[in-house]
């Protein structure tokens, strides 16, 4: 049985929903609980920690802004990644779309001689979606006409995508006049308004409006229906009539399309300018956030607040308390087996 | 460019040994896989191996500390896999991310805990080559092969010996079985399950060893990317080498020497500024696995792979 | 074995069956699918523990943690579906699960040869040792089996369903090498559906009925519709139907007064010919066509092509050659959905795998291959009232024992499983529908059920191919008849010309007149499953 299914209620609705609701809240409490030993061993306090923690994510304005702007490119690629995950399509290489995004839309608006700003911007994200998509393409058509496992492929080429990146950084859209590696500025017209009082830039209402939208697809379209019957049983979708290659590679070109569009919004709303600094290993984090929002829509958004909590919270606490910040990476990655368990004992 | 100077013997001692860690991933991972268990967190326990056994050798200044703490870091991530695949029977594909992402995570932690505050990377002493005598004078064999260090002929050995484990030994023969018709297995009596779990730790102790001796025989210091990708080369080459150990060790030699021969050619054409840009050669290794596990994918995957590969085997499942 | 109960869930399986073996008996064990048959000796080999009961051998207790005490105490078992390893050697599937040193050398593997070698030769049982498996035909992999147990010294042989998988001819070459391991005293325990054979093989046999046991009679005791009363407890028409007889389509007698005018040819196929999944041909030639109204079986042992051919007709497999054509136009290269969209239908051989998504409801289960079409929905919206509303007619309609229409389908029995599946298709607008294995694993009541469903399909106006393994059923439902021997169309026969041995025969390879003898290297060739 896969994690698909458990993310899934169809029988019973509500028994189904609260015990995997129940499930995820237990292994969120698991997972703070182990990371309090964490802290323990780090030399800090948990409680005070935590207190920290939450107070510099959402104690304030501009905490909250800063996790609003990590849950903008969480939120986007977790999307694409639970739609995907649905169908069981394992796209580990949403880092390499989101780089490929980022550098189609980046190179639209510094090459573009447009003025029109708000179609400058309409354009890139459009190009940040093409090329997202087009990396996606890639390892969908090797899945499904050949067979190949998209999990290494997509790795691979994530490997590929951000030397591809750095190298249009380094040279044709370098900037000569900037300290460190990094492209030329996008213009400032291009750049994604803040909101008045929230410190965050607007991008974040892109993954909210696909919030809906995505439920959408995933919960009332034919086509979300299909996905789900390829990723509980291909055998049986096929002899239905679904075309199991045709949506591998749709559900790759989407996952990355989204990857590419957060790519390209977290140049204009963020750095301004590309950098191979670009992520913060976003498209790994979206995983976490995938499956700890159990592949729903709703699910995927309240991780990707959670997750940002916890990045900003823990950059807070390793200032005020002195703690390595990775520790919110050890967290991060005991809460994901932590969920796993809680799943299957949810089931049983 | 100075091609003989790319081309000579040194390329060649220095592809087998940068394969070396590759390698014995890999092997261990077709192990595994042959097995019936698809083990993606091979990344991830690479990486813990490769931390344990620097902070082993670090702490008790010795090589042989590091590599039992690299493997045992191994072993341990490996029960973490077995857990969640073969005794809890969850979705093998998103178990092995989850290890990979909990061995990132807890590495970056401990890491920075350990060593954050020093500013500097920290170094471990660098272990010596031996020279076996006589089979070293061998011209152009002798310094590729007879002038490595331990490590390098301990993972040679090890490399061998899976190959024997798998199709000289009984065990071998269930682990074979197992991954094929794990139904037929239990009918004549072999402990699915428990053959499962064996073979996992046997892949995550070679992949801990190939950390460490990534680490402790090959770099002498550590930084979180340090396994750059090598546990996903490693089981793109085991559908490279059809799941048999000796190709897959065939393979890994080739991704070595193709590694070694990239550094080389950065290196003598002039680095930053050469006409062809170097991160071409960077990712030429990536793009070299991608095209040949596409190759072997397209050329003989169904027939070859482990049958049961990647299904939990659950006793009495009618059809 | 006395007293033993086994329940699986809420299913009690078992329900305190005695049965007793003596040494160098051939003992059949008879009942319907389901009866529990197949769990008794499951339970004897130690593949399950039973809930409750004793077992005893030689008469000390016998205990029984797994396969490797029965194997340890004697017992060896022949499964229904052969349990080797395709890829290994058969000496290796016999070293399989061995006690034994850790080495295993060439040297070991040669002695374990030979003592095949011998065995084989002194039972009539020849196999290669150092063929792989998945090389071997059906009959020889059998063969493998018994000389597993025996190689273990087996004193007590249990085979599942025997002549299942084997071409008539391969099944009467058995019964006499039984025979011989009965007389130096093996004791055979022989688990089957079919009563001619029980009748004709055993010294003994014992009735089982829902997990109950009945009888244990002699064959001379008894008669075929006498057991045949006993395996199904009830009246004449199913007492008929279990013996293979007389089931009579309801109204073919009248259908058959009506003049047929040409016949439109539904579904056709021409000149097929496909790769099957380790690169050796499956189909070659196969070209046949059913008419609207009729029902054509394509009769055959499994492995023979079967799969390929359902696969290349619904559009899952591209044939190398050859077209389909459904209702006049050409589908050969249109994808699944367009084809079922024309009024093609298949009912899945592995109803479990292909036929049914178990973690979804039995609701959706009902409408899923029209998902996105009116009435239950648009291509971009999901009507769930209608989904819910369809799925309670067809549950009304089918008989489906369901306690909500949003029961996960993988709680489903055989039979209902099955009835989802025929709901989903028939409830459609069909114009051709292919059947695979109908009603294998079936009881009865459910076979009766199915049968009565595709009757009724027929004389509706639907053409129907009937692939099958099943000869009962095929002289049963079908106006015509093909035979698929190894890729290939064998022989024709209309409905009157319906004659058994010849049937069998051509399902075994061989053309009508010719007698067949021994052709291990023939058979040694075929692709098998």
């Amino acid at each position: 049985m896969t994690t698909v299914e458990l993310a899934l209620p169809h029988v019973s609705r509500r028994a189904g929903q609260i015990r995997t609701i129940g499930a995820t809240l237990a292994a969120v409490a698991l997972g703070l609980a182990a990371g309090s030993i964490l802290i323990v061993i780090a030399g800090g306090r948990p409680w005070s920690t935590y207190r920290d923690m939450a107070g510099g994510a959402y104690g304030s304005l501009f905490g909250f802004g800063a996790v609003l702007v990590q849950t903008a490119p969480l939120l986007v690629i977790g999307l694409g990644l639970a739609l995907a995950f649905r169908g069981r399509v394992y796209n580990i290489g949403a880092e390499g779309q989101f780089y490929i995004g980022a550098l189609a839309g980046g190179a639209a608006v510094i090459l573009l001689p447009l003025r029109l700003y708000p179609l400058l911007i309409a354009l890139a994200m459009v190009a940040g979606i093409v090329g997202g998509g087009a990396w996606g393409w890639v390892v969908g058509k090797l899945r499904a006409r050949w067979g190949v496992n998209e999990v290494i492929s997509s790795l691979l080429l994530n490997y590929i995508g951000i030397f591809v990146f750095s190298y249009a950084v380094r040279n044709p859209l370098r900037d000569p006049e900037a300290s460190s590696l990094a492209s030329k500025a996008v213009p400032d017209g291009s750049r994604l308004p803040t909101f008045p009082h929230l410190f965050t830039h607007v991008g974040i209402l892109v993954g909210l409006a696909l919030v809906p939208l995505v439920w959408y697809v995933m919960d009332r379209t034919p086509f979300g229906f299909r996905v789900r019957m390829m990723g509980l049983n291909a055998d049986a979708a096929r002899v239905a009539g679904v075309d199991t290659s045709r949506m591998i590679v749709r559900l790759m070109v989407i996952s990355g399309g989204l990857a590419g569009l957060a790519g390209i919004v977290q140049v204009l709303g963020v750095q301004g300018r590309l950098e191979t600094t670009l992520s913060q290993g976003y498209g790994f984090t979206a995983i976490v956030v995938a499956l700890l929002g159990r592949l729903r829509a709703v699910g995927v958004l309240l991780a990707a607040l959670f997750v940002s909590g916890l990045i900003v919270g823990g950059q807070a606490a390793s200032i005020d308390q002195g703690l390595p910040y990775a520790i919110v990476l050890g967290i991060q990655g005991v809460f994901v087996v932590f969920v796993l368990v809680a799943d299957r004992f949810a089931r049983a | 460019m100075d091609w003989s100077a790319i081309f000579g013997v040194s390329l060649f001692a220095a592809g087998l040994r940068l394969a070396m860690p590759t390698a014995l991933a890999a092997v261990g991972e077709c192990f595994c896989e042959r097995a019936g268990v698809l083990n993606l967190g091979l990344e991830g326990m690479m990486l813990a191996g490769a931390f344990a056994s620097f902070v082993g050798a670090d702490y008790a200044d010795s090589a042989a500390v590091g590599v039992a703490a690299g493997i045992g870091a191994g072993v341990a991530l490996g029960a973490v896999m077995a857990f969640l695949s073969v005794y809890l029977k969850t979705e093998q594909v998103i178990n092995g991310i989850a290890v990979v992402i909990f061995a990132q995570g807890l590495t970056a932690f401990a890491y920075e805990k350990l060593y954050g505050q020093s500013g500097a990377s920290p170094q471990i002493t660098p272990l010596s080559n031996v020279r076996i005598p006589g089979l070293a004078s061998i011209p152009w064999l002798g310094p590729v092969l007879f002038e490595q260090n331990v490590l390098f002929y301990v993972a040679l050995a090890l490399t061998l010996g899976v190959w024997v484990l798998l199709y000289r030994t009984r065990f071998g023969l269930s682990v074979r079985a197992v991954g094929e018709a794990p139904a037929a297995a239990d009918a004549a009596a072999v402990h699915v399950d428990r053959v499962r779990w064996l073979a996992l730790l046997v892949c995550g102790g070679m992949a801990g060893l190939g950390g460490a001796v990534l680490v402790v025989g090959q770099l002498s210091l550590f930084n979180v990317g340090i396994t750059a990708g090598r546990g996903w080369v490693a089981i793109a080459l085991v559908i490279f080498g059809r799941w048999n150990p000796l190709l897959v060790l065939g393979g890994a030699l080739l991704f070595g020497l193709t590694d070694a021969l990239q550094l080389r050619i950065q290196a003598s054409s002039g680095g930053i500024n050469a006409s062809v840009p170097y991160e071409l050669f960077q990712a030429l290794p990536y793009l070299v696995t991608l095209a040949v596990m596409v190759a072997a994918t397209v050329r003989s995957r169904r027939n070859a792979q482990p049958s049961a590969l990647g299904v939990p085997f659950t006793k009495g499942v009618s059809q | 074995m006395e007293g033993i109960v086994k329940r699986f869930g809420s299913v009690v399986a078992l329900g305190g069956v005695d049965f007793d073996l003596r040494p160098g008996e051939i003992h059949g064990l008879l009942g319907e699918n389901g009866a529990g048959k197949t769990t008794l000796m499951n339970v004897l080999y130690g593949l399950f523990p039973a809930d409750a009961g004793t077992i005893s051998f030689d008469g000390r207790p016998l205990r029984l943690r797994g396969p490797q005490d029965a194997i340890a105490a004697g017992i060896g078992m022949v499964h229904q579906h052969y349990m080797l390893v395709p890829t290994l050697t058969v000496a290796e599937n016999t070293v399989l699960g061995e006690r034994g040193g850790a080495l295993l050398g060439r040297r070991s593997l040669e002695a374990v040869a030979a003592r095949l070698r011998e065995l084989g030769e002194r039972y009539g049982l020849g196999v290669d040792p150092f063929a792989r498996v998945w090389q071997l035909s059906v009959g020889e992999q059998q063969r493998v089996e018994i000389l597993r147990a025996l190689y273990r010294d087996a004193r007590v042989l249990v085979l599942d369903e025997p002549t299942a998988l084997l071409t008539p001819f391969e099944a009467e070459q058995l019964l006499p090498k039984l025979q011989t391991m009965a007389a130096e005293g093996a004791s055979i325990v022989f688990i089957t559906h079919h009563l001619e054979e029980v009748m004709a093989w055993t010294n003994r046999i014992t009735v089982l009925r829902h997990g109950k046991h009945v009888a244990t009679v002699r064959p001379q005791e008894t008669s075929t519709n006498e057991l045949a009363r006993m395996m199904v407890g009830r009246d004449v028409t199913l007492v008929r139907l279990a013996t293979g007889t007389a089931w009579q389509p309801g109204s073919a007698d009248a259908r058959r007064e009506k003049p047929v005018a040409a016949p439109t040819p539904v579904l056709c196929a021409e000149g097929l010919e496909a790769l099957g999944d380790r690169g050796t041909p499956a189909l070659r030639d196969v070209s046949f066509l059913v008419a609207a109204g009729e029902i054509v079986a394509i009769a055959g042992v499994e492995g023979n092509g079967q799969s390929e051919l359902e696969e290349v007709l619904l559009g899952i497999r591209t044939p190398d050659a050859g077209r389909v054509r459904l209702a006049g136009g050409d589908v050969t290269t249109l994808d699944t959905a367009s084809r079922l969209k024309r009024g093609l239908g298949l009912v899945p051989s592995d109803r479990y795998r292909r036929g049914l998504i178990r973690e979804l409801s039995v609701a959706h289960n009902l409408v899923f291959d029209r998902i996105g079409e009116a009435p239950f929905g648009t291509r971009f919206t999901l009507r769930k009232r209608s989904i819910l509303a369809r799925a309670v007619e067809l549950i009304e309609q089918f008989s489906i024992r369901v306690s909500r229409p949003e029961q996960a389908a993988g709680t489903l029995s055989g039979g209902n499983a099955q009835r989802v599946v025929l709901a989903r298709l028939l409830g459609r607008d069909l114009r051709c529908l292919i059947v695979a294995q109908p009603t294998r694993g079936l009881d009865v009541g459910a076979i009766e059920f199915v049968w009565e469903q595709l009757d009724a399909a027929r004389n509706g106006g639907v053409a129907i191919l009937l692939v099958s393994t099943d000869l009962d059923e095929v002289m049963a439902l079908a106006d015509r008849c093909h035979v698929i021997y190894e890729g290939r169309l064998v022989g024709e026969w209309a409905r009157g010309e319906f004659d058994r041995e010849r049937i069998g025969l051509a399902m075994g390879g061989v053309r009508a007149d010719v007698r067949e003898t021994d052709r291990p290297t023939a058979l040694a060739k075929r692709d098998v499953r």
